[in-house]
């Protein structure tokens, strides 16, 4: 099980210079000095800072650490994959490829090498390629719910929002407690235009989010963070639904829309929602305008 | 019963040539045979893709059912989800060797011809000729050179029904039952050195062998429950449950519009 975890960690690894890794390579030297004390957890350590050094461009340190790890496990699929992410740093993405080629040819059941390929063609921008690679590792190794988070956001790159939903159903189904996929399935069907299905998603995530203050009523609280996301949401969706009434019998999905007064409480509710934010955040009284409002709350949000 | 007065005296020769040898060696055995056994055991083979997915299919089909009755997804993607894996399934898309051909005989394939099935049962037959063996060579060396000694003298009496346990070998009515035989400490040690495994070996360890003395061949059975299975016919039978859960969906979301309302005192029109 852990196994198979740090090697998803590592399929999903994005090199990324910030804080966090430039710390942990100032701290290089102790750590190679005590690793071997700390047992498992030092070499877990030594692979973070690998991937810290790849992070802020440092090849020397990670080849050092690599080469202590593949002393250690030789043969070990995390170490493959992490040389697989050395290799995409300086290398060129041709030999990368065909690097994770011959892993895989080796050992296909091995999906984290499928979606570091995917990462690899679609930093190239060969899009339909790395799809093509993500679809069918998904079409075996099923659960992994960042693979099909990964798909939904390739689709959304090209403009195919229908796959995209079809794929974030997959999610959603992996990991319904998830409220973070409701808002993305929402926030995809808005993109759509399938507001009906969108609005019912967004109160979902609401419904999923407003009541974590255990002794408040969800009337009287501040929406922040996730359900103040969804709040305005709901909010685009009733404005949008309001203003261009053929959108709502216009749904891909068959969604049956809210009936006419429910929606205009709705944007009653949203309006009243989205206001407490705002004066919450700001001090100030919002924008009386609907579109003002929609715009000032989306840099509050931003 | 006149074990009390007419004591029987052994040499201590006994305890020194025979009861320690014997729990001795039958120790060192145990611990040896845990290594031997961890050499035998060669790691599990990688799977091809294919045939993870062949096993995997079915899950996909199990989670999209549990959560039929408050799914996540709205009715017309559940369907099309729903309608794809059944069509697959019929189609025998998921099955490692591609969909069946018309003709091709439906039997489960004999494991006797089938090289993987092979190879895991020849492992089973491997650490269990290492269990057996030394055993075997064990009794048989207590009962050549040991035969019919007395050992020991447990320190608290017994009921005569523990006769047959602890004095085996030793056809004797009247001796007391406390006296134990060669062969019945061999027995003894076989069954009750399990704890002392456990203490010097950790809890996963391969010494006991009276675990598997009650099924011969459960340790070649058992790493291979899926190796028999008609995947096909597993499939065909998962179209009825994808049908019936069909038929149970209902969307989490499908009035969530209400629901909010009602949630935040909002008067919700009857119309």
């Amino acid at each position: 099980m852990e196994l198979s975890s740090s090697l998803q960690k590592l399929g999903a690894y994005q090199p990324r210079k910030n804080d966090k890794s430039q710390q942990l390579l100032s701290r290089k030297d102790a750590l190679l000095k005590t690793y071997v004390a700390q047992g498992d957890e030092g070499w877990d350590l030594i692979e973070k800072l690998a991937l810290a050094a790849l992070d802020q461009g440092e090849v020397q340190v990670a080849d050092e650490c690599l080469k202590l790890l593949s002393d250690k496990f030789p043969g070990s699929p995390r170490v493959e994959v992490l040389t697989g992410i050395r290799m995409e740093v300086t290398e060129s993405s041709e030999i990368a490829l065909s690097f994770y080629d011959e892993l895989l040819a080796t050992d296909s059941s091995n999906a984290a090498i499928w979606r570091r390929k995917a990462a690899v063609l679609r930093r190239q921008g060969k899009i339909d390629q790395a799809v093509q690679e993500l679809s069918s590792m998904l079409d075996t190794f099923y659960t992994e719910v960042e693979g099909w988070i990964e798909l939904a956001d390739l689709y959304n790159c090209c403009h195919q929002y229908a796959y995209a939903l079809q794929s974030l159903s997959h999610a959603l189904l992996l990991a319904p407690q998830n409220p973070f996929h409701f808002l993305q399935f929402a926030e995809t069907a808005y993109l759509a235009l399938d507001i009906p299905l969108s609005l019912k998603m967004y109160l979902q995530v609401v419904d999923m989010t407003d009541d974590d203050d255990e002794d408040l009523a969800p009337i009287d609280s501040i929406p922040t963070g996730i359900t103040l996301r969804a709040w305005l949401g709901v909010k685009l969706c009733t404005h949008k639904l309001l203003t261009e009434p053929r959108l709502v019998n216009s749904s891909p999905s068959q969604t049956a829309p809210p009936t006419t007064s429910n929606l205009s409480s709705l944007d009653e509710l949203s309006t009243e929602r989205l206001r407490t934010a705002y004066l919450n955040t700001t001090g100030e009284s919002p924008p009386k305008a609907d579109k003002a409002f929609i715009d000032a709350m989306a840099k509050i949000i931003q | 019963m006149s074990g009390d007065t007419v004591s029987l005296y052994l040499d201590s020769q006994i305890r020194d040539w025979v009861l320690f040898p014997i729990t001795l060696v039958m120790i060192l055995v145990g611990v040896l045979r845990h290594y031997i056994v961890l050499l035998l055991q060669s790691a599990p083979k990688k799977q091809p893709k294919e045939v993870i997915r062949e096993q995997r299919a079915l899950v996909r089909s199990q989670i999209l059912r549990a959560t039929a009755s408050s799914s996540p997804i709205p009715p017309t993607y559940y369907k099309s989800i729903s309608q794809y894996l059944s069509q697959a399934f019929a189609d025998g898309t998921y099955l490692k060797d591609g969909p069946p051909q018309g003709d091709a005989p439906t039997t489960p394939p004999n494991p006797l011809t089938d090289p993987a099935a092979m190879d895991g049962m020849m492992a089973g037959m491997k650490t269990q000729m290492v269990m057996m063996v030394p055993q075997m060579v064990i009794m048989g060396w207590i009962n050549f050179f040991f035969q019919g000694f007395v050992l020991i003298k447990l320190p608290f009496p017994l009921t005569l029904g523990f006769k047959s346990m602890l004095q085996r070998g030793i056809e004797t009515p009247d001796m007391d039952v406390r006296w134990v035989s060669s062969l019945s400490w061999y027995f003894l040690n076989f069954f009750g050195l399990n704890g002392l495994y456990r203490l010097i070996l950790g809890n996963e360890n391969a010494a006991d062998s009276s675990r598997d003395m009650s099924t011969p061949f459960a340790a070649a059975a058992a790493p291979q429950p899926g190796q028999a299975q008609d995947y096909n016919k597993l499939f065909k039978a998962e179209r009825d449950n994808l049908e019936f859960s069909e038929g149970l969906h209902s969307w989490v979301a499908k009035d969530a519009d209400t629901r909010i309302l009602q949630k935040y005192g909002r008067p919700i029109p009857t119309s």
